[in-house]
């Protein structure tokens, strides 16, 4: 509960960030960079180029929720969509898209992210598109069974005895009882997805400067950790919280609908 | 019980003294910023820090640079040939007297032979010991050389394509292998690979693994992409250049963090290049700081299409007016220099530019205003820039800082950050290629010791896309005239004359955003002493002693 | 059982093919020079020309891409465009490298992760199992990386317990299996254990919880079976798909240790990937992740066949 506090405060901050953020996260200067936490005007210190953190951390949950979420829902939507075709429709259909997934499933996800963003180029854009490409084989697998179950279930032949199309079987009964399901599954990919994320723009692969993002803040930061070392470890602790928060929150939506996966 | 800790610690403290080098050797332990130990085989890759480490190590040119002094530039010395001379009737052929009494590492003999050897190895595609992937990063260092004919035993003439009076400087970058030593590697390559290229190809991976040259140290042990370990030559030609540490190692770090960290936990005595914020702890435990000037340049370089914004001189002029270097040196813990042209005043090359950069942004603002430019109608200029790179200092931090200041100016600065080698290889593109995206200038650094690599390639037209470097299309007579003015200079008062004209204009014309030396920073242990920072990409590592 | 073990086991051949071809095509729609490394800023046309033709990049892609898969099925990965040497042979001895510090994240993960675990689902409910709990879902919230430089600050710099980076006096060349040389694996093991040791955690807590919730083990209980008995039973019955969860986890280390030896300078799969990466050196790049991506696809098999022998119920795929 106190994970979803947090969280509200967190994506609420970053909705209004031009309205709460003390000063301007892209002007800097360097007489006053890299000053500690509790300084006149700078409550959580400034950064390497004098700007100043607190603003930094509100704007950069834009991003980083961005990045982390994004992929994860643009993968709900392909995996779904895949998992339930293959899973209905079965047979040849079925074999080619659940195959061309195992190819892709058979990369451990840190490795294809990577491999995919060091093709592709630094840059938000890549980062979404190579970490949405991670999280589709698993999504798509976990929609794949459920519709698969759900298919062979009573009812799906009753519909269909009665003379249900194939779309309105699948818009009532399947994606009814899928998407619960999926979506749990979902939740608990946004904290790999941050995580992964920051790994991408740890490496140089991910966001680019100057824009604010917790995983790149970390990076250019981390040349201080000899002068500020709490100040650097500021993006660290953020990741940490909303990872944790996601968690959390994907272990409560699991319970309470008593998905098993 | 306690006996078996004991027994347990005597054995530790055996193993210890294992692995210990003997008694009383000296060993320097060096983190490199390099994340792979540059190519051993005599031509390495990795820009200078591959020749500082291994080429000027385990090799020697046929003209060396002199690094003794951290006070002057550093200037042509004599190496494996003792004079040259280009022939005063016909300007492309070139005399080189060799330096008798010399050996490779495996004992065999150096002559003009081995010249011939090592020249052919890059440059004649019918040899049997022509090494494609060395070509790259010799070629294009001394792109007029052709070949090269034995005289005597120890007078060889090396033949160029157009006179070209920078070939002495030139030859710094090509280091004589032991030809010897390449044909008993040929000779051990099974006799199951029959293909003349797939055994060459094995020969000199086999060499590289344990090269010869004739260098002050010998390679002893080389663990691919961990660390290089080279001991002391003392049979080395120069007496005076033998080393007095026993061994080297050479250990890649490519991280700022790490090597500041293996240098404060003893791991290493010497990093490269240590994190400008780390600088005050490192000071603080006793570790000393070495920086000088260097021959390198951090610039924007300007795109002079049609189109680019800036085809105005003012809107060049302003952008470097408007830059507090010393702000910005600040930012980087006191490590560079600034920059207000290619070469340094002072420099044999530097001819008085008139145009004098500094830090004036009321008279920025002015150009600019004249330029039709104001705050509330900022000029918009793209800058493809890299987040890491060989000589690229921080240049995320630096390139971010040049966006607010300049912002001041009227300037409205997007940065393009992509990856280096994509940038490195745009370089060559120029700014009409795809790959530029559109930019308005590059920042790519670059070494300024040589007038090719300094000026040449960068204002003479025929070195626009995709011949070299002159990214942003400069065009002007002036300019080739002045290059060919230095290039058939021979001698060597004349040809600096000839240069520092090309500086003066080059700067008056302003073709770049001149930011920052590099001044090579490096940290090291309070044992290490006798080191001198020269001003150069190189070390002599030879007068180094460790207590 | 036997045929399904061969259709599962001949299964690998198309997953293999799939995966070599989207190593291939990955880095070959990459953008940038492939001899970016071997060729300077400014290489002639005509030099660029002789290279590309040298290196055999002037041929058409699938012909490329035939040549390389023949070659990798003989165990030869090409020669590394930036150093000349033979791919192969470094690509086998950084994954051996890695599998040293993966093997030992793994037995430490594994361990404490499988008894924060039982613990926690053993005691549902209780305090145990929420601080339990807590510290597993932190080690899955964790940027590894930035706990692995916070420890050599810590140990290694400030305390001087530890080292910093590398593998050993000597390099991983010879290394030696005593304290010298085990020291510089304790950081980025323990670094790298995080992860695992939170899902790990996680997992058996869930399988743990799910059998004890079962009638069965009350009706155990009221017969009067001991609870060492108990223990024994949610041991066997949870050890398939727990061995399952460890074994993808272990392929997940190898895979993702790219972060954690860039930051310990340690001279593994991932640490070589990262310089491929960094010099575009597409041989090297393509080998690394086509070896890797296959110990991954062989470990799945592997946990596959062991988990339908400890348990013939299950049949996946």
């Amino acid at each position: 509960m106190a994970c979803l506090v947090v969280l509200a405060i967190i994506l609420l901050a970053a909705i209004v960030a031009p309205l709460i953020a003390p000063h301007d996260p892209y002007r800097g200067s360097m007489i006053r960079r890299l000053r500690p936490i509790g300084t006149d005007g700078y409550p959580l210190g400034t950064d390497e180029l004098g700007r100043d953190m607190l603003t930094r951390l509100i704007y950069g949950g834009r991003l980083s929720l961005f990045i982390g979420i994004l992929p994860v829902l643009n993968a709900f939507v392909v995996g779904t969509f895949l998992g339930v075709l293959a899973g209905f429709a079965g047979g040849k259909t079925n074999m080619t898209i659940m195959r061309t997934i195992d190819v892709f499933y058979a990369f451990p996800s840190v490795l294809l992210a990577i491999a995919i963003s060091g093709a592709l180029g630094a840059g938000i854009f890549n980062s979404i598109v190579s970490l949405t490409i991670v999280f589709i084989p698993p999504i798509a697998r976990v929609a794949e069974s459920v519709t698969t179950q759900v298919r062979n279930l009573d009812f799906v032949d009753a519909a269909r005895a009665s003379g249900a199309g194939a779309f309105t079987i699948i818009r009532v009964h399947i994606l009814g009882n899928v998407l619960g399901p999926v979506f749990v599954y979902a939740t608990g990919l946004v904290s790999v997805s941050m995580i992964l994320a920051s790994g991408l723009s740890f490496l140089g692969l991910g966001t680019k400067p100057p824009e604010a993002e917790w995983g790149l803040m970390l990076n250019t930061l981390r040349t201080a950790i000899y002068v500020q070392p709490l100040v650097a470890a500021l993006p660290g602790a953020m990741i940490f919280a909303v990872s944790i928060c996601f968690n959390l929150f994907s272990d409560g939506l699991r319970s309470a609908m008593d998905v098993k996966l | 019980m306690k006996t078996r800790v004991l027994a347990a610690a005597a054995l530790g403290v055996g193993l210890l003294a294992a692995l210990q080098p003997a008694v009383g050797q000296t060993v320097l332990r060096i983190g490199m910023t390099a994340a792979d130990i540059p190519r051993t085989l005599g031509q390495p890759d990795q820009g200078f820090e591959g020749n500082r480490f291994t080429g000027l190590t385990m090799y020697d040119a046929l003209v060396l640079w002199d690094l003794s002094s951290a006070e002057k530039p550093s200037v042509l010395v004599p190496g494996l040939a003792t004079e040259w001379s280009a022939d005063a009737a016909d300007r492309t052929k070139w005399t080189f007297k060799l330096r008798s009494g010399v050996r490779f590492h495996d004992g065999s003999a150096f002559d003009a032979d081995a010249i011939v050897w090592n020249v052919r190895k890059v440059l004649d595609k019918e040899a049997p010991h022509f090494d494609a992937s060395q070509v790259g990063v010799t070629a294009s260092r001394m792109p007029t050389l052709r070949s090269a004919r034995k005289i005597d035993a120890l007078t060889v003439e090396l033949t160029t394509s157009e006179p070209d009076s920078f070939l002495p400087i030139n030859l710094t970058n090509l280091f004589i292998a032991s030809p010897a030593h390449w044909a008993a590697k040929l000779a051990a390559v099974p006799a199951s690979v029959t293909d003349a290229g797939e055994r060459a190809k094995q020969a000199w991976t086999a060499f590289a693994a344990d090269a010869s040259g004739t260098g002050p140290w010998k390679m002893a042990r080389f663990v691919p992409r961990e660390r290089l370990e080279l001991v002391k030559n003392d049979a080395y030609w120069n007496a005076a250049r033998v080393p007095k540490v026993d061994r080297m190692v050479l250990l890649p770090m490519p991280e700022a963090n790490a090597r500041t960290a293996a240098l404060l936990a003893g791991q290493i005595d010497w990093a490269e290049a240590p994190s400008p914020d780390a600088v005050a702890q490192i000071k603080s435990r006793g570790f000393q700081i070495y920086a000088n000037q260097q021959p390198h340049v951090w610039p924007w370089q300007f795109s002079m299409i049609e189109g680019s914004p800036w085809t105005d001189k003012r809107v060049r002029q302003a952008a470097n007016l408007c830059v507090n270097r010393t702000d910005m040196k600040q930012l980087l813990g006191g490590l560079m220099a600034e920059a207000v042209g290619s070469v340094p005043p002072g420099h044999p090359w530097w001819g008085n530019p008139e145009f004098k950069i500094g830090y004036r942004p009321d008279e920025a603002k002015r150009m600019m205003a004249a330029a039709g430019h104001s705050a509330q109608k900022p000029l918009k200029v793209k800058i493809q820039v890299s987040a890491s790179g060989s000589g690229q200092m921080q240049p995320l931090p630096m390139n971010e800082y040049l966006q607010q200041a300049l912002r001041e100016c009227y300037f409205d600065v997007e940065l393009d950050v992509i990856e280096w080698n994509t940038l490195f290889t745009n370089w060559r593109l120029g700014a009409k290629d795809a790959s530029a995206r559109g930019a308005h200038a590059t920042n790519v650094s670059f070494a300024a010791m040589d007038p090719f690599f300094a000026f040449v390639r960068f204002v003479e037209s025929k070195m626009a896309p995709p011949v070299s470097n002159n990214w942003g299309f400069v065009n002007d007579p002036e300019f080739d005239r002045l290059v060919a003015k230095a290039r058939t200079t021979f001698d060597a008062a004349g040809r600096d004359a000839a240069l520092a004209e090309l500086h003066k204009r080059i700067v008056d014309e302003t073709v770049f955003l001149w930011v920052a030396h590099d001044v090579g920073p490096r940290a090291m242990s309070p044992k290490i002493k006798g080191f001198v920072p020269p001003q150069s990409w190189f070390v002599d590592f030879s007068p180094i002693t460790m207590n | 059982m036997l045929e399904y073990l061969l259709k599962r086991i001949f299964y690998v051949v198309p997953i293999g093919l799939g995966v070599s071809l989207v190593c291939f095509g990955l880095v070959h729609i990459a953008p940038g020079d492939p001899l970016v490394s071997v060729l300077p800023a400014d290489a002639s046309l005509e030099l660029q020309e002789q290279m590309r033709s040298a290196y055999g990049f002037d041929k058409p892609l699938p012909y490329q891409f035939a040549l390389w898969i023949w070659r990798a099925i003989n165990g030869d990965l090409g020669y590394s465009i930036a150093t000349g040497r033979p791919v192969a042979p470094e690509v086998w001895r950084a994954l051996g490298n890695t599998f040293m510090v993966a093997v030992l994240a793994a037995a430490f993960g594994f361990l404490v992760g499988s008894v924060l675990g039982f613990v926690a689902g053993y005691y549902r409910g209780t305090w145990i199992d929420r601080a339990s709990s807590a510290l597993a879902v932190a080690g899955i919230s964790l940027p590894h990386y930035w706990l692995g430089m916070v420890l050599v600050i810590l140990f290694s710099v400030q305390l001087n317990w530890l080292p910093a980076t590398g593998a050993g006096p000597g390099g991983s060349a010879d290394w030696v299996w005593n304290w010298e040389h085990v020291r510089h694996l304790i950081l980025p093991a323990l670094t790298m254990s995080v992860i695992p040791l939170g899902i790990v955690a996680r997992s058996v807590r869930a399988l743990v919880s799910d059998i004890l919730s079962q009638e069965f083990v009350e009706a155990l209980r009221a017969k009067g079976l001991s609870e060492a008995g108990i223990f024994a039973h949610i041991l066997k019955n949870a050890a398939p798909t727990g061995l399952a969860v460890m074994g993808l986890q272990l392929g997940y280390l190898l895979g993702g240790s790219i972060l954690i030896e860039t930051v310990f300078a340690w001279p593994g799969s991932g640490f070589l990937l990262g310089n491929a990466i960094l010099q575009r050196d597409l041989p090297l790049l393509q080998g690394t992740i086509l070896v890797l991506a296959m110990f991954f696809v062989t470990l799945n098999l592997l946990v596959d066949l062991v988990q339908t022998w400890l348990d013939p119920r299950i049949k996946r795929g």
